[in-house]
């Protein structure tokens, strides 16, 4: 990855506002008027066109702060709603340029080609996300039966005084951690392998919950999602009270394009 | 957007800000810094739920939750593993894009906790 260019050009003196871009779509895209995105006020959706290209943008005001709840649910359900319609690159939030030509020459015309690639792979395709999470007590009851050191380290503190087996619940506390970590990487592994043949692509989003079980995303044909709800229900009735599983799609393939994550 | 639950109902749904915040701020095509302009308040917003980071709290944790349980049935062990892993990453790769929003997402480990939101250090009206 290039990390030599992480200089942003300042705005011009006297810039009051920009266009902030949400992503980039082909250019026969039509667009239902009165949308708004991002800021405050929240600007008209608008269709910067260039070629056989076109980005999703609207106006900002580049004095004030941007990030709010509203302004990420907007920059997602825009992008969201776009792709049952049509192959979108969402950008990730934040990409603000200085004006309509800016991003008709500078962002369009510029990466032409391999925008235009991007899309026709995208073409017909949806992200979905599954993430599952472990129900607590039936996880600790599984790693204490597999594991009889765990399982005499918990006799052992057991109605002892917190204080005097400090040492002890931190082996114990250190067993269960590396216990979950591995039943999680083989939770993911059965997941992918049952999801191989189903999905165009697969990416393991790392785990931001102690409890998270599976966390995937997966690029898949409009016409697989129903191949992959019986993934799901095949996987959550064999994990019935162990995991909880949840899809979340169909979304714009945010963890199938550009060098995040 | 469709949301499918499976399986039991226990615990909240993990749907919501600190879904859109780990796909829309940590995802995505990432714009050349050349073309971008700045924007006041992206700088400061910072993910602090990436990444699950164990320490003693975590320890201490798992093992009071070890000690609350009622072990009278202990259960059977899992079912063996299937298959290979399969982590394909990133394939429809967009090119010439640089990488120039992480520096500012830095990544925090909350003693194993999620912390779910955005912090942001500055975002009085200037």
């Amino acid at each position: 990855m290039p990390a030599s260019t992480r200089e942003k050009s300042k705005p011009e003196t006297g810039q009051q506002t920009g266009v902030y871009v949400y992503g980039i779509v082909p250019g026969d895209v039509k667009l239902n008027s009165g949308v708004h995105g991002v800021g405050d006020p929240p600007g008209e959706i608008r269709l910067v066109r260039s070629g056989d290209l076109a980005a999703l943008v609207s106006e900002v005001d580049i004095t004030k702060p941007l990030g709010t709840p509203d302004d990420l649910q907007a920059h997602q359900e825009i992008l969201d709603a776009t792709v049952t319609d049509a192959p979108v690159l969402p950008s990730r939030f934040g990409a603000v340029l200085t004006n309509e030509e800016a991003v008709a020459a500078e962002l369009l015309d510029a990466n032409h080609d391999e925008f235009a690639a991007a899309l026709r792979q995208l073409e017909g395709r949806v992200e979905y996300i599954v993430r599952g999470r472990y129900a607590e007590q039936a996880l600790l009851e599984e790693i204490l039966s597999e594991n009889s050191r765990a399982a005499r380290l918990r006799d052992r503190i057991s109605g002892a005084d917190p204080d005097a087996t400090r040492e002890l619940r931190i082996q114990l506390g250190e067993i269960v951690n590396n216990a979950v970590a591995n039943k999680r990487q083989n939770d993911t592994r059965d997941l992918l392998a049952a999801m191989k043949d189903h999905c165009a692509a697969s990416l393991v989003r790392t785990a931001t919950n102690e409890m998270d079980a599976v966390y995937a995303a997966f690029l898949i044909e409009v016409g697989q999602v129903g191949e992959l709800e019986r993934v799901v229900q095949d996987l959550s009735d064999r994990w019935r009270g162990r995991v909880e599983l949840h899809v979340r799609g169909p979304m714009a393939p945010y963890d199938f394009v550009g060098n995040g994550g | 957007m469709t949301v499918m639950q499976s399986g039991g109902s226990r615990g909240p749904s993990p749907t919501g800000l600190a879904d859109v915040i780990e796909t829309i701020l940590d995802k995505g095509m990432v714009i050349d810094a050349y073309v971008r302009v700045s924007l006041v308040g992206i700088e400061v917003l910072t993910i602090d739920a990436r990444v699950v980071i164990a320490s003693v709290d975590t320890y201490l944790r798992f093992a009071e939750a070890v000690n609350r349980l009622d072990i009278s049935q202990e259960k059977e062990g899992l079912p063996g593993l299937v298959g290979g892993m399969q982590e394909s990453g990133a394939k429809h790769k967009t090119r010439g894009m640089l990488d120039a929003a992480t520096d500012k997402l830095k990544e925090y480990g909350d003693n194993g906790r999620e912390r779910q939101g955005a912090r942001r250090s500055r975002r009085e009206e200037d």
